[in-house]
């Protein structure tokens, strides 16, 4: 469904991404750890195609379709979904507002009526345990960190993608937001694929990935199962690099 | 008292008439006294109102043939002041106690329209001001209000109507525990020219005020927001905020945002800010990544900015009158 091919990225004539390769068939959960600024976020970015990242060679493609003819809103109408590290706030749009019309974006003609819209979001929000009072408050707009996710989590239940890019959505998640953000991460991945970006197991503790990558300067270094995650949280980095 | 004639013209240097000269707003020469049509106004008794020596108020007193009395009482009420003619003008005094909304939608195809507005607020009274004039109107509006003790006024316009509109609007906090919240949303589009001065003055100590203006400014549309605030001798524990904001949408639309702050007592908390700035390219790449193309994703951003004019205004009945017109007024300028 994804497949990225000897990908390099620079912003701002600084290559940040530096010949990377990945697939990720329907289904699939992959997790990608990682130092800062190893370029994981980037790739991320990229992918959604944020502006700022320009990629000067390889390809990407999505379900048999080079990325680059996408458009943003093309790419997320195509069913690729982006949960932000730190989800920009648009004061003055109320969250309820703003999830109508993202829903009727995406599904296009599979909208559900307004009142199937209201039925699907009151279940969501039930399972993500967020009170009905977040529809009227302004897009992350003095949100909590936990809350921030929690939002980004019901956008994705929501629109239901078939590509879900997570960035970090477990940073800022106590305990109990993070075991009620992870049930509705798991509740997509039988028919989605994923790509989870973390830095520590505990996320994975919940998620369970098929497959665990470590990026170190722009590039995958090693790829492995859920054992190689446990392996990193008591060996670090150095390793790898050596 | 001097009455319209024999004021003097104000020069432009003159931080209320620097960016819309009287001579700009004047309807025909600056030293004629047209005869106006009145404004058809839905409400009020007849009433009186007194003359004033300043150039603006003399002169739409000078010329209305009309002046109404709103008395409100826990209550909510529209009024709708119906501009038409070549030249109308009109006079209103509102009163209030209590709790009360009342929400003003100012309509027509007037050429040139003049208002003004004398308020006293005694309770809680949250006004929404709805500019909705024809898109070729000349908009003169003058108001003086009074809060008085351990009262609020919440003042909401949504500037969407008429090509050039000048409003001149002294707030005066005259006992202690009076509260002012403003909030004034601009829509700027072809090449309207949309001017608001604001005055707040805390007269009295324990008093609180707070004024946020946002203008969207497209096309070559010009939008000025000046401001002064002034926190009299004496008038310690007083709270005063001011921040004007501007969200530039072309290059040859322009925006001024000048608060002026003087403050002669000492223990105050007084803050003011002004920004101009495009649409922040973060804000569209996470709306488009929830499928909303560039265009919708702006729409709803300047949607957006405008509401957030009005966050401090708690009355909901103001808010959804506001939010209700703004969605009619951009979704007729998308359709053209």
């Amino acid at each position: 469904m994804l497949s990225i091919e000897n990908l390099h990225v620079s912003v701002e004539d600084t290559e940040i991404i530096k010949g990377l390769s990945l697939k990720i068939n329907l289904g699939e959960v992959h997790a990608i750890m990682g130092r800062n600024g190893s370029g994981k976020s980037t790739l991320a970015s990229v992918v959604m195609g944020h502006p700022d990242y320009e990629v000067t060679s390889g390809t990407i493609m999505f379900k048999g379709q080079p990325l680059e003819e996408l458009e943003v809103y093309e790419r997320a109408r195509a069913g690729m979904f982006l949960s932000f590290q730190y989800p920009s706030s648009i004061p003055g749009v109320q969250v309820g507002t703003f999830l109508r019309k993202s829903v009727a974006a995406v599904r296009g003609e599979d909208a559900p009526s307004a009142r199937e819209f209201r039925k699907e979001l009151k279940a969501h929000m039930e399972a993500l345990e967020m009170d009905k009072s977040f529809l009227s408050r302004y897009v992350n707009d003095g949100f909590s960190g936990g809350e921030k996710k929690r939002l980004e989590i019901l956008q994705m239940l929501l629109l239901n993608p078939t590509l879900a890019l997570l960035d970090e959505t477990d940073s800022g998640l106590d305990i109990d937001a993070l075991r009620v953000v992870s049930d509705g991460i798991n509740s997509i991945t039988p028919t989605a694929g994923c790509l989870l970006i973390t830095h520590y197991q505990r996320l994975l503790d919940h998620v369970k990935p098929d497959f665990v990558h470590v990026m170190i300067d722009g590039k995958i270094v090693k790829t492995g199962g859920p054992e190689l995650a446990a392996e990193l949280e008591s060996k670090g980095y150095d390793w790898l690099e050596e | 008292m001097m009455q319209y004639p024999q004021i003097t013209i104000p020069p432009r240097s003159e931080h209320l008439w620097r960016y819309t000269p009287w001579k700009r707003v004047h309807p025909t020469k600056v030293e004629e006294m047209p005869k106006a049509d009145p404004i058809k106004f839905s409400h009020g008794e007849e009433s009186e109102m007194h003359d004033s020596e300043e150039i603006a108020r003399a002169f739409i007193h000078s010329v209305s043939p009309i002046c109404r009395k709103i008395t409100l009482s826990d209550e909510t009420v529209e009024v709708d002041l119906r501009c038409s003619g070549h030249i109308c003008a009109g006079e209103m005094s509102i009163e209030s106690k209590g709790h009360s909304n009342l929400v003003i939608r100012i309509s027509g195809d007037a050429g040139w329209a003049g208002l003004r507005v004398t308020g006293s607020v005694s309770g809680t009274l949250s006004i929404a001001y709805i500019n909705d004039l024809a898109s070729d109107a000349h908009f003169l509006k003058c108001e003086d209000w009074e809060i008085l003790r351990d009262s609020t006024l919440e003042f909401a316009t949504l500037s969407a109507g008429g090509f050039l509109n000048k409003s001149d609007i002294r707030f005066d906090l005259i006992e202690k525990g009076s509260e002012i919240r403003t909030g004034i949303a601009s829509n700027g589009y072809g090449s309207r020219h949309d001017d608001h001065h604001l005055e707040i003055k805390h007269s009295v100590g324990h008093t609180d005020s707070s004024l946020v203006m946002h203008a969207t400014c497209n096309d070559s549309s010009h939008s000025v927001g000046t401001g002064l605030l002034t926190i009299t001798e004496g008038a310690d524990g007083s709270d005063a905020g001011q921040v004007f904001r501007n969200l530039l949408l072309s290059e040859k639309s322009r925006a001024e945002a000048i608060p002026e702050l003087e403050v002669l007592a000492d223990d105050v908390k007084a803050a003011h800010g002004a920004a101009s700035a495009p649409i922040d390219v973060n804000q569209i790449h996470y709306l488009a990544s929830r499928g909303l193309s560039n265009e919708e994703a702006s729409a709803l951003i300047v949607e957006g900015f405008l509401m957030d004019a009005f966050r401090e205004i708690k009355s909901e009945t103001v808010v959804s009158a506001l939010r209700t017109r703004l969605l009619v007024h951009l979704e007729c300028l998308m359709n053209g």
